[in-house]
């Protein structure tokens, strides 16, 4: 079997102290993938890093949401035709062998987009249990709405087909593209399986990660529109 | 006819004011500019006669003129507020549209995979 282009979109802002490990672990892992980093108008340097890597970068002018960066970054990756299309975040969470088992998800079982869970195997090592509580909580919610059975309904890791990936639109700039992700999956009546994967909550990653209060706003900006 | 007290003054003056700063907006279309004009003729109207709003109120049902203003300009504003939300919203979309367009023109390819595409051409 021909394997196919896989590229990985990488939205960052302001992740210049992590991105250098995150882009060699990466590549190290697979050199063939072609990965685009879409610096989401860093003030930091980050696209300079970047820049030291055989990666695709491409910049925002300024800072528009994570929604918005990786919409930037499917477009690209359409557009030079990629085949797997993997979203994968720079903030050293995510382990590149979750990426190799979301594409061989993709390739052996006849489906559109393979969705990274956390909940899958055991309760993740280190994830502090009020994030859990709000994750969990929105599970439900997504089932109620989108009638996806879903454990792990905001998890960065995913991999579309890139014919999957076309049908699906991102409005929202902000955090709340997860959530719009899943329901244009339902909407499109894509196919979709959880994949377990292990996110590493470092002290970076919480720190820059999302609080739980955010979760807060994330259902403001899904009822309001607003796009930032 | 109502005895004129300083607040009709005050209030007059302002009145001309805010409808100076609406009619100089050479982007407003003739409709609404219109529409500004008889809105502030109104106001000014209520200004030097308010027993008008006042009956106009007791017909209603509501207690005093002051009251109906009060319940009528809310509304407006309310309006007011959700067509400017849609613009801001309408804004940040071509802000982003922009941003991306931008960002796509503008890519770094690594090194050797562009070398080799000029080896081609």
């Amino acid at each position: 079997m021909e394997r196919p282009s896989v590229w990985i979109v990488i939205p960052a802002y302001n992740e210049a102290p992590i991105l250098e490990n995150v882009l060699r672990e990466l590549l190290q892992y697979d050199s063939s993938y072609h990965i685009v980093v879409v610096d989401d108008g860093s003030s930091d340097g980050t696209a300079t890093i970047a820049g030291k890597f055989p990666v695709h970068v491409l910049r925002h002018p300024i800072n528009l949401g994570q929604g918005a960066a990786l919409a930037t970054g499917f477009e690209y990756a359409l557009r030079e035709k990629a085949q797997i299309v993997v979203t994968f975040d720079a903030d050293g969470q995510m382990q590149p062998q979750d990426v190799g088992s979301l594409v061989d998800k993709l390739q052996n079982e006849a489906i559109d987009v393979a969705l990274g869970s956390r909940f899958l195997t055991s309760v993740p090592e280190g994830m502090p249990t009020a994030k859990r509580l709000v994750l969990k909580l929105a599970t439900v919610l997504t089932r109620l709405t989108t009638g996806l059975k879903i454990t792990d309904t905001h998890n960065g890791i995913r991999a579309f087909r890139a014919q999957a990936l076309r049908k699906i639109t991102i409005t929202q700039n902000g955090m709340a593209h997860s959530s719009e992700i899943l329901s244009e999956i339902a909407r499109n009546k894509l196919a979709y399986r959880e994949v377990p994967v292990t996110i590493r909550y470092t002290r970076y990653s919480k720190a820059k990660g999302q609080s739980i209060f955010n979760s807060i706003n994330i259902l403001y900006e899904l009822f309001m529109g607003d796009k930032k | 006819m109502t005895p004129i007290t300083p607040i009709k003054i005050i209030l007059l003056i302002l009145l001309v004011i805010v409808l100076r700063a609406f009619l100089v907006q050479k982007s407003l279309v003739l409709a609404k500019r219109l529409f500004v004009f008889l809105l502030f003729f109104l106001l000014m109207f209520l200004v030097i006669f308010p027993d008008v709003s006042t009956r106009a109120a007791k017909i209603i049902g509501v207690g005093r003129g002051a009251d109906l203003i009060f319940y009528l300009s809310h509304l407006f504003l309310f309006f007011l507020i959700a067509g400017l939300w849609r613009r801001c919203v309408a804004l940040a979309a071509s802000i982003t549209e922009l941003s991306r367009t931008i960002a796509l023109q503008n890519t770094n390819r690594p090194q050797e995979k562009s070398e080799k595409a000029r080896e081609k051409n």
